[in-house]
C-alpha cells in the first residue's frame, strides 16, 4: 500500500518495526519503505520475539509503551537471546525526554531512543546509522 | 474488492482499511492474530458475516460487531476457527510434540518419571484420542515411558460422548484406513468406535478453565492443549484462565495454543519458542 | 499401551487448601511462591482490597505482581479500581502497561472514571487512559475524544486518541480530527494518523 513510483532497488536492510498501535506502524513503514529499507512489523514484544528468532533484521524500533512486554522488557529479552538477535541494534522510541527513560533505554540494552512523534528525517537519519546502511 | 453479497443483493464494498481495522478489532478482543498472507481468507469470511448480519456496509457490520449484538463476536470468531473437532486436527503441533517437545521434556526428566499430557477443553475426545495415537504411530519411545493423558471439559455431555468413543465417518476424514483399521472397529450405520485399551486409557474429567479452584487441583502437567478456547473469552476471564494454566504445568511445561491464537495478548507468564512446526509457549524453567 | 491413568488429577492438596479461608498474610511472605498462591487464591473477595493494595505497593516480583493485580481484578469494584489508579503514573514502564491492562479489563468500573483520568495533568496518564476508551460504546466514545481532541496541546495525547478513534470512531468525530490535523499541520506523524482514521471511519458506508 506505500505509493512509491521509485524503481526497486537493493534494500538498505531489514526492519521490524514493534508498537501495538497500527497507525505508528503503517507511518513507520511508508517512512522507511520510501527510503529503502524492508520493514516487517510485529504488534508487540512477545510477536517480535517470534519474529526475530524466525529471520534475520538490520534493526528493530520498538515503543516503549506496549501492554504485554513493554519495549524495555523486550529489548532486555532480545539482549539475552542467542547471539545473532542479541546483537540485532534497537532503537526506543519513548514519549519523554526525561533523563529516566534515556538511562533506562540504555541499561535495557537499546542503542540509541527516540521521542515521539518522530520526523521522517530523524527515523531515516537512525535508521541509516544503526543498520550501517550508506545515506 | 467487493465480494458478492451471499444472499444476491447489493454487494458491500470492503476496503484494505476496513480489513485493517477488523484485524485489530479482532487481536485485541480474542487474542488471534492474522497477517497479511491470510487476507482472503479474512474476506471471504468477513462477506459471510456482514450478509448474514443483512449489513448495509462495513461500517455497519462494524458496529454490530463492536457491540456484540446478537453474539456476533462469537460468531466471527468460529467463521474463523472452522469450528468443528475431527481426529488430527492442527497435527503439526502434534508433530511438534513428537519432533521438539518431548526430548526437551524428558531431558528434565529421571528414569521413571511420568510424562503428563492434558487436553482441556477436549470437547467429544478427539483432541486427547488423537494424542495418544499419535504418540504411538510417531514416537519411537513411546514404549520406554509412563505417558498419562487426561482430558476435560466443562460440557459433561460431551465427556459422556469422550468415553463412549463412538464416531462418524468425518471426524476421521484425517486418518488412514490402515489408521483407522488399527485403533477403531466399525458399529452400526458408519460410525466408528475407538480402540478399548485407548478409551481406558485417558481420564476424562470435568473441569472449568475459568474457576481457580477446580484448576488448583490440576498439577505438574508437561504439556497442555488449549487450543481455540482461549479466543471466546472476555479479557477478565482469559487472564483468570491464564495464570491457572500457569500453575498446572511444570516448570519448563509447554502449552499449545489454536495456530490463529497468541499468548501476546493473553498473558506475560510464557515464554515463546519456535519450533520448524508450531509456536508453543513455555512456563519457565525452575530458576 | 504405554498409558497410564491413576485417579486422582493430580498431586492433590488441592481440595483441602481451595475450602480454607485465604490467609492474608501470605502476601508478605518471603516466599514468592507463597505469595504467588496466596494472591491466586483471594477469590474475588471485596474486603482483601486494602491488603492487596498494600502488597501490591512492595512488591517485586513481576510475576506476583501480575497475580496481585488479577485478584483486584477479580474484585472489580471501585476500591479495586482506585487501587490501581496509582500505577498509571509509576516510572516504570512495565508497571503502567500491567495497570492499564488490568483496567481495560473492568470497564463498568473503570467508566466513572475515565473523564477525570482524561483530564489529568500528566500527559502519560492521558495517553494510558484513551485506552479505557476503547471498551466504551462507539457514540459516547467519539464524543470524550473528540472533546479530548479539541483541548488537548499534547501531539502524543492526540495521537493516542486518533488511534482509539480508528477503532471505535463514528463520523461524528470528522470534524474534531480535521481541526486537530489542521491545528498540528507542522508537527511530524499526526498529520498522517489523522489522515488515515478519517479514511478508515469515512471510506466505508
Amino acid at each position: 500500500m506505500s505509493a512509491t513510483d521509485m524503481p526497486p532497488r537493493a534494500s538498505r536492510g531489514r526492519i521490524l518495526v514493534v508498537d501495538d498501535s497500527s497507525l505508528v506502524r503503517l507511518y513507520c513503514r511508508d517512512v522507511l519503505e520510501r527510503a529503502g529499507f524492508e520493514v516487517e512489523q510485529a504488534i508487540n514484544g512477545l510477536e517480535a520475539m517470534e519474529k526475530v528468532t524466525a529471520a534475520t533484521f538490520d534493526l528493530v524500533i520498538v515503543d516503549v509503551n506496549m501492554p504485554r512486554m513493554d519495549g524495555m522488557s523486550f529489548v532486555r529479552a532480545l539482549r539475552r537471546s542467542e547471539l545473532t538477535v542479541a546483537s540485532i541494534p534497537s532503537l526506543i522510541i519513548t514519549t519523554e525526554a526525561a533523563q529516566q527513560d534515556r538511562d533506562d533505554a540504555r541499561a535495557a540494552g537499546a542503542n540509541y531512543y527516540l521521542v515521539k512523534p518522530v520526523s521522517e528525517a530523524d527515523l531515516i537519519r537512525h535508521a541509516a546509522v544503526l543498520t550501517g546502511s550508506p545515506p | 474488492m467487493a465480494p458478492p453479497d451471499l444472499q444476491g443483493g447489493r454487494a458491500v464494498h470492503v476496503t484494505h482499511e476496513d480489513v485493517r481495522r477488523l484485524c485489530e478489532f479482532l487481536y485485541r478482543r480474542t487474542g488471534m492474530l492474522f497477517d497479511e498472507s491470510k487476507r482472503y481468507y479474512i474476506d471471504r469470511r468477513l462477506s459471510e458475516r456482514i450478509a448474514a448480519t443483512g449489513s448495509e456496509s462495513f461500517q455497519a457490520y462494524f458496529a454490530v460487531l463492536r457491540s456484540d449484538a446478537r453474539e456476533e463476536i462469537e460468531h466471527l470468531v468460529n467463521a474463523f476457527t472452522v469450528n468443528e473437532t475431527y481426529f488430527y486436527r492442527e497435527d503439526h503441533q502434534l508433530r511438534c510434540m513428537t519432533s521438539n517437545l518431548l526430548d526437551d521434556l524428558l531431558r528434565r526428566k529421571q528414569a521413571g518419571d511420568t510424562l503428563r499430557i492434558w487436553s482441556i477443553p477436549c470437547s467429544t475426545g478427539e483432541e486427547p484420542y488423537s494424542i495418544a495415537m499419535w504418540l504411538m504411530e510417531n514416537w519411537s519411545e513411546v514404549d520406554r515411558h509412563n505417558i498419562e493423558i487426561v482430558a476435560s471439559d466443562i460440557d459433561t455431555r460431551a465427556l459422556k460422548a469422550a468415553a463412549e468413543g463412538v464416531y462418524g465417518a468425518r471426524a476421521l476424514m484425517r486418518l488412514s484406513p490402515s489408521l483407522i483399521d488399527r485403533y477403531f472397529a466399525p458399529v452400526d450405520d458408519g460410525h466408528f468406535q475407538i480402540d478399548p485399551g485407548l478409551r481406558e486409557s485417558i481420564q476424562f474429567t470435568r473441569a472449568n478453565l475459568i474457576d481457580p479452584r477446580e484448576m488448583s487441583s490440576y498439577r505438574d502437567f508437561d504439556i497442555v492443549f488449549c487450543r481455540n478456547v482461549l479466543i471466546y473469552f472476555d479479557d477478565a476471564s482469559r487472564r483468570i484462565a491464564a495464570e491457572s494454566l500457569y500453575d498446572c504445568l511444570r516448570p519448563g511445561g509447554y502449552i499449545c495454543l489454536g495456530h490463529s491464537e497468541t499468548m501476546s495478548r493473553i498473558s506475560p507468564l510464557f515464554g515463546v519458542r519456535r519450533f520448524p512446526d508450531a509456536i508453543v509457549y513455555q512456563r519457565p524453567e525452575a530458576a | 499401551m504405554p498409558f497410564v491413568r491413576r485417579g486422582a488429577t493430580g498431586e492433590a492438596d488441592g481440595t483441602a487448601a481451595a475450602e480454607a479461608a485465604p490467609q492474608l498474610t501470605g502476601l508478605t511472605n518471603p516466599d514468592p511462591e507463597v505469595r504467588w498462591a496466596t494472591a491466586r487464591r483471594i477469590g474475588g473477595i471485596a474486603a482483601a482490597v486494602p491488603a492487596l493494595a498494600t502488597a501490591l505497593e512492595a512488591e517485586q516480583n513481576l510475576r506476583v505482581r501480575e497475580a496481585l493485580m488479577t485478584a483486584l481484578m477479580r474484585v472489580g469494584d471501585g476500591a479495586s479500581v482506585r487501587a490501581l489508579l496509582p500505577y498509571l503514573r509509576a516510572q516504570d514502564a512495565a508497571l503502567r502497561s500491567s495497570a492499564i491492562e488490568t483496567l481495560q479489563a473492568l470497564p463498568d468500573a473503570v467508566s466513572p472514571f475515565i473523564n477525570t483520568l482524561l483530564a489529568d495533568a500528566d500527559p502519560d496518564v492521558r495517553i494510558l487512559a484513551t485506552e479505557l476508551v476503547r471498551n466504551i460504546p462507539a457514540d459516547r466514545a467519539t464524543r470524550i475524544l473528540s472533546d479530548l481532541l479539541e483541548q488537548e496541546l499534547q501531539p502524543n495525547v492526540c495521537a493516542a486518541a486518533v488511534d482509539v478513534l480508528a477503532e471505535v470512531g463514528t463520523r461524528d468525530a470528522l470534524p474534531a480530527l480535521r481541526a486537530c490535523a489542521e491545528r498540528f499541520r507542522d508537527t511530524p506523524f499526526l498529520p498522517f494518523a489523522i489522515a488515515t482514521t478519517i479514511g478508515r471511519i469515512a471510506s466505508s458506508g
